[in-house]
């Protein structure tokens, strides 16, 4: 292609530089963003105006702040549910699943010691046992798409969407219509844990921040300096030559799906058994399984890498929770949030395309 | 019982119309994992212009047009750009999920249109399912143009060199499959469901992509499939015309999913696989670059 006397040329890449990388993902960022705000014109709100609100809610408000950091937290670990399969060439699209699955543990521990009608439980043992239920309901949940993946090779993207509807229909059969984890209120919704369950803030934020910020130098750790990681990562590049390198493909694909289970399962108990004002799993639960999508976004972003996650999870939180707020406050229609988590989609799509080619523009020789 | 299984076949009806589309695309090489999105497209928008217009012809057609469209940027995604089709599907998919819940919220509610004729209780798209599986497998199997399509889905390079432009069969392929996945939601917005609520396929869409796999690839096999699946469906909604008192209706709404799972596992096991598995569009997934 020629224009103004320039050859354009596309050039396959071999490789790009970390500075390349993040350069392009933030492009991609603000290309969508920029896109989102034809949205707000549409809507007749001045973009510029509605991402000062956005921001200014979810960045500086006293009210917003907190909101931020737990949704950050959430994404965060639904993020690395992602990026662990995603090292190794797998979807999980299954996080809502295994977040549902995690938090019905914990809650069922709770219930388990009589929690639902009884205020004093020995929460010293109960909180403990609720994070490892967690953790082993959001595992057990993972195991399933990796054990039908190592063993079968069944499509995982399937799977864990089948499992996601399978969890959210469970949910509410615990906590609806008489469910054993109905709550008193008979609204639908789950039991609130007792006070002695409720853990308190540390710093202003639920003590989740420290699994979410130790995991992020774990698996930095992992896929770096670690065999697994490399077999992972092998696995993920090439799974015939992984093959040959004596990599497992049916150990990988457990691990990376049960791992990341486990992490979707602690984000479960994180949003509903410590971020206050919840305590519960409430009606809407659904919602923050739809939220959990916004770590396939992240993961993408950060081409799996767990540092690079945290911005972006504190970007997408703050972006979510400032997204609800608008929408009530300018009076936009509902699911600005929803449009937005689309638009970025689909420009990171559009965007792998630079990750693979570099487009080189040359002074075209005068004939 | 007549009830029962005509709303089965109603249901039926849309996971026929959106997996024979995913299997067009298929058969020429490119995988849409996104059916879902495309169906939520399909179906929102033509629930909308219907609505609007008081119109079903012209919701029909702003559901299959916005289908082509959507089939166009995964075309434009997977063959022009080259890049991964699962990722490309993905963000169909995601572009679908989120872009129509905050479109469509606004509409929220029944269509409020005197409900589409139908023979008996069964709807006239169930006999449209039927023709379109039957015309489509005449075309693949039977025309000289389907065999193109189907080179094209096995061995693009020596398709190219027996003169056939590859570029342009996929990409009419993939835009004709995104219609009829666009189809599928509007008959499942304007005449099976005909209410507006966010995200409400529902997983149809996942659905029907794992009916492509069970399906062979044949649009015969894959009809049988759909109604399997349509019964499914209807007993999970009402548990009481069969097995009354056993679970909550929330755990008959997870029967089709545990189902689905189950087939798919039964179809990738190696028994399976070394029977059928020579259906399997030999360049499938796999960009085609001069």
């Amino acid at each position: 292609m020629n224009i103004a006397g320039y050859k354009i040329k596309l050039e396959k890449k071999s490789s790009f530089s970390g500075l390349e990388a993040a350069v392009l993902s933030i492009l991609a960022v603000v290309v969508a963003l920029f896109l989102v705000g034809f949205i707000f014109l549409q809507a007749g709100v001045d973009p510029a105006k509605g991402y000062a609100e956005i921001f200014s809610y979810a960045f500086i408000n006293s009210f917003g702040v907190p909101l931020t950091l737990n949704r950050a937290i959430f994404l965060l670990l639904c993020t690395f549910a992602f990026i662990l399969p995603m090292r190794a060439g797998l979807w999980n699209i299954g996080m809502a699943g295994q977040l549902y699955a995690g938090a019905l543990a914990a809650f069922g521990v709770a219930f388990a010691f009589g929690a639902r009608t009884n205020p004093d439980v020995p929460a010293g043992i109960v909180l403990p046992l609720m994070i490892l239920a967690a953790m082993a309901g959001g595992g057990l949940m993972g195991l399933i798409p990796g054990l039908l993946k190592g063993k079968f090779n069944t499509n995982e993207i399937v799977v864990t969407m089948m499992l996601n509807f399978i969890a959210f229909w469970v949910t509410a059969h615990m906590i609806k219509e008489g469910g054993p984890f109905m709550g008193s209120g008979g609204e639908g919704e789950g039991f609130k844990l007792p006070a002695s369950l409720q853990p308190g803030l540390f710093l202003g934020m639920p003590f989740t921040i420290w699994f979410a910020l130790g995991l992020t130098a774990l698996l930095q750790f992992v896929f770096t300096k670690t065999r697994i990681g490399y077999e992972i990562r092998a696995f993920g590049a090439s799974p015939a030559a992984a093959r040959y390198a004596g990599v497992d493909p049916f150990k990988v694909s457990v691990l990376v799906f049960v791992a990341g289970g486990v992490i979707a399962g602690l984000a479960g108990y994180h949003y509903f058994a410590t971020v206050p004002g919840l305590f519960k799993i409430p009606k809407n639960y659904g919602d923050f399984g739809d939220l959990a999508f916004y770590g396939i976004i992240c993961g993408l972003i950060s081409q799996g890498n767990p540092l690079a996650s945290i911005p972006l999870a504190v970007l997408f939180g703050g972006l979510t929770s400032g997204g609800r707020f608008v929408q009530g406050k300018l009076q936009l229609g509902f699911g600005i949030d929803y449009a937005m988590l689309g638009v970025l989609m689909i420009i990171l799509v559009a965007f792998q395309f630079f990750f693979r080619y570099r487009v080189v523009f040359k002074k075209e020789a005068l004939p | 019982m007549w009830e029962f299984w005509v709303r089965s076949l109603n249901a039926s009806t849309i996971f026929t119309v959106a997996a024979l589309g995913e299997i067009i695309g298929q058969r020429a090489g490119i995988m849409n994992v996104g059916v879902e999105g495309a169906m939520l497209f399909g179906a929102t928008i033509s629930f909308i212009v219907a609505k609007v217009t008081g119109n079903y012809l012209l919701g029909f057609l702003a559901g299959i047009a916005v289908g082509a469209l959507i089939g166009l940027l995964h075309a434009f995604f997977s063959v022009t750009l080259g890049g991964d089709q699962v990722v490309n599907g993905m963000g169909i998919w995601i572009l679908g999920f989120g872009l129509t819940a905050y479109i469509g919220y606004p509409y929220t509610g029944p269509l409020g249109l005197p409900r589409l004729p139908a023979i008996a209780g069964l709807s006239p798209f169930f006999l449209a399912s039927l023709a379109l599986a039957a015309g489509i497998w005449f075309f693949l199997f039977k025309t000289h143009p389907g065999l193109k399509l189907r080179s094209v889905g096995e061995n693009p390079s020596v398709a190219e060199v027996s003169g056939i432009n590859v570029v342009r069969t996929r990409y009419a392929s993939v835009m004709f499959s995104g219609a009829l996945m666009g189809f599928a939601g509007s008959i499942y917005a304007l005449d099976y469901n005909p209410v507006w609520n966010y995200n409400f396929l529902m997983g149809w869409g996942f659905i029907a992509l794992a009916l492509v796999f069970f399906s062979m690839w044949n649009p015969f096999l894959l009809l049988g499939g759909s109604i399997l699946f349509g019964a499914l469906w209807q007993v999970s909604l009402n548990p009481e015309a069969l097995l009354p008192n056993i679970f909550s209706r929330y755990i008959w709404r997870t029967f089709p999913f545990v189902i689905t799972i189950i087939v798919l596992v039964l179809m990738s096991t190696k028994w399976f696989s070394s029977r059928w598995g020579a259906a399997r569009p030999e360049a499938l997934g796999l960009p085609y670059e001069k």
